[in-house]
């Protein structure tokens, strides 16, 4: 157990040159990799979660734990079977079309990453079909939309309609976040979630992930 | 001039040193020649490619020194911008400053009711107003987004506004070339012909491209369309340092010059010689929020950086004053405005923009902006500098008055107290007067001139021959957006 919470500090301390020789020496001791995750990469990247909401880690030091997480995740993962693989969910998220700004969603994908999500980041300028298509294909717990402009957040409702019509609604989650959206636009568009930054978005995830 | 910023007798103010400042351009003309920028436009690469750039693939441009030295060379080093009624209003050149607002904030401070709230026509009109009769306001950008009014036109009409609300020259926002496009044709028809309008600019376009390293169609496309009109332009690359530009100040000046000069170089090869103001949006992120910051000491000492590599390039520059992530017009809001206000003046920096943005540019105040108004006015008079000629040395005087003697009845100061800076919304009033006058704050003694200029103010109306082609124009511009 002690070799778990060393190797929880390490990603604490976003170490992953440690990180990584940990995780082979557990390989080769043949700890269960389901294990290695849960308890020991996983289990730092909690603590991370939960320092950085109290203001006692900075998102570049979330994102070294993270890195560190993930330098541990790629040595374990070819030896559990995909279905097997901890996730907290899987996400699809995107810029909606016309717009640019993607820094803010950036920062709520390598937040998702950092909680154990798998993400699919469509990029910026995402039309409604666009997003449809990744539903169809990838087939995530939630989708994400983003948008800084108050030309672009229509497309925003556009999307929500094309999933619809698509069939696709029941099955998925819709989020919206960025600087011009708020939470009764985000009702009345019929989303599910709205979330304020990153860490906020992290938990709604988790909560509509359940 | 070669780095620095010299204003009134011999007050100089410099971030870089010269050799700082050719540090900078040697990182930044690596990073052009050895990693290039992926330039999402096509007719740009064509012209890049032509000038003798190098070109991978599609549109992954790489600049030979010699290319940006040649558009170095073509570029004005001063630009004139003029009021509406073709009176030269603002020389950017040298060390000379001037101040205006931002644009597109999404929500209204209202100074009456404090509510925040979403703007409307006739917000944005008052508002502009109040510019027009502001002495240190030398330029407007649009203040609000306006909500009441269908979204594809918000650009046009917040131009429609601007030009009948105040005779200063304006900078624009426009979504794209055909929003650019109507604008300029609503300058012209207030200004007398499209030829007069390139002759005496009344408006600058503003650009606002995507860090790192790369340029967005429409940026480029508003960058060929001011080049091609001959109409000023400003091509500030918008990052946040920490994630699309480095955390460090030099990292992000050594980036934020990189795409500077790889839009000059773009602009000049459209159209040798047309106007460019040189310069870069850069607000820093928050590590713990996450926020785009204002203001903040490494905000401050980047544009000063920026400010001397513009004066080492020899070319106008574009920045920032006045403007706070504060949430209410309170102590932060003024504390960080105010220092970025000064700062800049003593920078340097040609045309500042921004003043009364609150909350990193999401809100606008109007208190904050007549607070600006009265701190440009200090800065102003610090520019000036300490006159050294002898009626400023006032040596008779002192030998007049002499020993134990009394200056207040003395003729110098009578004479010359008046070039001294007055305030106007400051208070120096003894605490008696003070509580006599209605112990007031600051903003709330801004309310009060705000109330005042509202009623009073009226600016130079356009005439109505004016009015009728602005509103033809628009309608046109809705009709074809359907
Ligand atoms: C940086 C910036 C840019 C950069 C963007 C670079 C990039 N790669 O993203 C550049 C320079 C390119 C840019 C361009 C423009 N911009 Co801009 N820009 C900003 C600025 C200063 C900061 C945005 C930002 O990154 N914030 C920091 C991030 C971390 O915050 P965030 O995006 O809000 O994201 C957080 C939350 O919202 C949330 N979140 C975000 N997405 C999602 C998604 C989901 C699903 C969830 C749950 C949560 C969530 O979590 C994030 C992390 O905490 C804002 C002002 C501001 N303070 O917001 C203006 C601003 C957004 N821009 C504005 C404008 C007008 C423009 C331009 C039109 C200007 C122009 N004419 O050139 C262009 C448009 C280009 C385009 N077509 O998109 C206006 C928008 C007004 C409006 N609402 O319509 C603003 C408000 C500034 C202003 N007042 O003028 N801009």
């Amino acid at each position: 157990m002690n070799s778990f919470g060393n190797m929880a500090e390490a990603v604490i301390a976003g170490d992953f040159e440690t990180v990584k020789k940990m995780t082979q020496t557990m390989i080769d001791e043949q700890v269960d990799p389901i294990a290695i995750i849960n308890q020991g990469l996983m289990a730092g990247m909690n603590v991370v979660g939960v320092r950085f909401k109290a203001g006692d880690m900075f998102v570049p030091e979330v994102m070294m734990s993270a890195r560190a997480m993930s330098t541990g995740i790629e040595l374990v993962k070819p030896l559990i079977a995909d279905t097997n693989m901890p996730s907290a969910g899987k996400v699809v998220i995107g810029t909606v079309k016309g717009d640019l700004h993607d820094i803010g969603k950036k920062l709520v994908v390598m937040m998702l990453e950092s909680a154990g999500f798998q993400v699919v980041d469509l990029g910026v300028d995402q039309a409604p079909a666009d997003f449809v298509k990744a539903v169809q294909e990838h087939n995530p717990h939630v989708v994400g939309m983003s948008a800084l402009l108050t030309t672009t957040m229509l497309k925003m409702k556009d999307t929500v309609d094309a999933l619809k019509e698509a069939g696709l609604r029941d099955k998925v989650k819709v989020i919206v976040g960025g600087a011009p959206v708020n939470r009764s636009f985000a009702e009345q568009i019929g989303a599910d979630g709205f979330a304020s930054d990153a860490a906020t978005a992290t938990d709604l995830c988790k909560t509509l992930a359940q | 001039m070669a780095v620095g910023s010299n204003h009134g007798n011999g007050l100089f103010f410099r971030t870089l040193t010269e050799v700082q400042a050719q540090h900078i351009h040697a990182a930044s003309s690596r990073i052009l020649e050895e990693t290039g920028m992926v330039i999402h436009h096509l007719e740009a690469v064509e012209l890049l490619r032509q000038a003798g750039a190098y070109v991978e693939g599609e549109n992954h441009v790489y600049f030979p020194a010699w290319l940006l030295e040649q558009a170095l060379r073509t570029a004005p080093s001063r630009v004139t911008m003029y009021d509406r009624m073709g009176r030269p209003a603002m020389y950017l050149e040298g060390s000379n400053t001037y101040f205006g607002t931002g644009s597109d904030t999404l929500n209204f401070l209202d100074p009456f009711s404090g509510e925040r709230r979403s703007w409307r026509t006739e917000d944005v009109a008052a508002a502009t107003r109040v510019c027009d009769a502001l002495p240190n306001i030398d330029f407007v950008m649009s203040m609000g987004l306006l909500s009441d009014v269908e979204k594809r036109m918000i650009n046009r009409e917040q131009y429609a506004i601007m030009i009948q609300n105040t005779t200063k020259p304006q900078v624009v926002i426009s979504e794209d070339g055909d929003t650019l496009r109507d604008i300029i044709e609503m300058a012209a028809v207030a200004v007398g012909g499209k030829e007069r309008l390139r002759q005496k600019p009344l408006l600058m376009s503003y650009t606002e491209p995507t860090s790192p390293l790369q340029h967005p169609a429409e940026s480029i496309d508003k960058l060929l369309v001011a080049a091609e009109y001959g109409m000023p332009t400003n091509f500030a690359c918008g990052g946040m340092a920490g994630a699309s530009v480095p955390t460090t100040v030099g990292g992000a000046l050594v980036q934020a010059n990189a795409e500077a000069l790889s839009g000059l170089v773009i602009h000049q090869l459209k159209r040798p010689g047309a106007p460019f103001i040189y310069g870069y949006g850069n607000s820093p992120m928050d590590m713990r929020t996450m926020q785009a910051v204002y203001g903040t000491p490494e905000a401050i000492l980047f544009q000063g950086g920026l400010v001397d590599l513009a004066h080492f390039y020899n070319l106008p520059c574009w920045g920032y004053a006045g403007c706070c992530n504060a949430k209410v017009c309170d102590e932060q809001a003024v504390m960080e405005s105010t220092m970025f206000t000064l700062m800049g003046a003593l920078q340097g920096c040609n045309i500042m923009h921004d003043v009364f943005y609150m909350e990193f540019g999401l809100t606008g105040s109007l208190e904050l902006l007549l607070i600006s108004n009265e701190a440009i006015g200090r800065a102003r008079r610090i520019q000036r500098g300490i006159d050294t000629d002898p009626a400023h040395l006032a040596v008779e005087a002192i030998q007049r008055v002499g020993p134990g003697g009394n200056f207040l009845g003395d003729e110098h100061t009578a004479q010359y107290f008046r070039e001294n800076w007055q305030p106007d919304l400051s208070d120096f009033n003894n605490y008696e007067n003070w509580t006599l006058n209605g112990s007031q704050t600051m903003a709330e003694r801004a309310r009060e001139k705000l109330k005042y200029l509202m009623e009073h103010h009226h600016p130079e109306p356009v005439p109505a021959e004016v009015k009728e082609q602005i509103e033809r124009i628009l309608k046109a511009a809705s009709a074809r957006l359907g």
